[in-house]
């Protein structure tokens, strides 16, 4: 092999030494506990066999290990604190070289786009030209209106008369059926 | 963990300690024997088996009837050539003097490795360092199928990995970590 250099930083030993205390206190942890646990049995031994002074000095030996367990106990919070914090610093980096190359790459956009006055005169140039096309369709569009305006309206008056004579032939006004008995 | 271990019925079934003659019989006899040890060792977390412990695996103490050890070795053999066992200390060891000790892979190392990947995706561990230590002992793996993984056998796991390029492994002898990508 021997391709790359290791993948592991300076960063990740250090972490993996803090880790390494943090498993060693673990293990001393757990000795501790097979210690109370036999000091109980041995408690409960002595006790049936009617010797309670040994009995209270296994008590006595368990509370002591058990003091040592909760002062083990808050140093190992000590050390996954510290663990955590620099993990989250790791992170935090990333975070902030993400931000340094955003921002490299928002500002280079923005040089291409050329700088702010170069859009406005762009923007200036485009308003006028939709303007300039506006007048022509105005233009174009009104003069035909003018002329053949009459000429629609009269169109429209003729096919309005054409469509109610077909609508009365269809349908012609019919004499109203008598609701009364007619007399005969 | 402590219920005891279900034996199929071919265990109180004399002959099945006898080594049969019948070719046909012979590799079925194989078959099922060799079905057993992996059973087995699955069931006690065994990961490694000594031949010459006396464990009710070989030795069905109700019918008085025991495997022999060449026949074992016969099972092994068979495990062997379908990558579920292996002598340890090597095939060397196995030859000169029969090796003694076997690791019987329920679960190969190439399985395993897909385990460890597994778990070290779903609690989003990757681009983390963890130490051997807590992969097999911590309280993390708790309940999970890596707890009480033999350290060996977790080595051989993670090289596994390494060779595929998804993990190193660093640190001193006693205290290594290992980093997945």
């Amino acid at each position: 092999m021997g391709n790359n250099s290791s993948r592991v930083t300076a960063q990740d030993k250090a972490i993996l030494d803090l880790k390494t205390q943090r498993d060693k206190l673990h293990q001393y942890q757990r000795r501790i506990t097979v210690l109370t646990d036999r000091e109980t049995q041995i408690a409960r031994q002595m006790l049936a066999q009617g010797d309670k002074k040994r009995a209270l000095l296994a008590l006595r030996r368990k509370k002591y290990q058990e003091t040592l367990l909760a002062k083990t106990d808050g140093q190992l919070e000590q050390l996954e604190k510290l663990t955590s914090s620099v993990e989250f610093a790791l992170i935090q980096k990333d975070v902030v070289f993400g931000l340094q190359q955003g921002t490299r790459v928002l500002k280079e956009i923005h040089a291409e786009m050329g700088g702010i006055d170069h859009v406005e005169k762009l923007m200036g140039e485009t308003a006028d030209a939709i303007a300039y096309q506006q007048e022509v369709s105005e233009m174009l569009g009104g003069r035909i209106s003018n002329q053949d305006e009459d000429e629609v309206e009269n169109e429209l008056a003729a096919l309005e008369a054409e469509v109610n004579m077909t609508a009365q032939i269809r349908h012609p006004s019919l004499p109203s059926v008598p609701d009364t008995k007619l007399s005969t | 963990m402590t219920t005891p271990f279900p034996f199929p019925r071919e265990y109180s079934f004399p002959p099945f300690f006898t080594r049969q003659t019948n070719l046909t019989t012979h590799h079925a006899q194989l078959t099922k024997w060799s079905a057993l040890v992996l059973a087995y060792c699955r069931h006690h977390r065994l990961f490694k088996l000594s031949l010459s412990d006396d464990t009710d695996l070989f030795h069905n103490r109700a019918l008085s009837r025991r495997l022999a050890l060449a026949d074992a070795r016969e099972v092994i053999e068979f495990l062997r050539k379908d990558g579920r066992a292996e002598y340890a200390g090597g095939d060397a060891a196995a030859t000169a003097d029969g090796g003694d000790v076997v690791w019987i892979y329920w679960r190969t190392p190439e399985e395993w490795a897909a385990l460890v990947e597994g778990w070290v995706e779903e609690t989003g561990q990757k681009g983390g360092v963890l130490t051997l230590y807590e992969l097999t002992e911590g309280d993390a793996t708790r309940g999970t199928e890596l707890h009480g993984l033999d350290s060996d056998l977790l080595q051989k796991a993670l090289s596994v990995l390494v060779k595929r390029g998804r993990a190193q492994i660093f640190g001193q002898e006693d205290s290594q970590g290992v980093k997945f990508f």
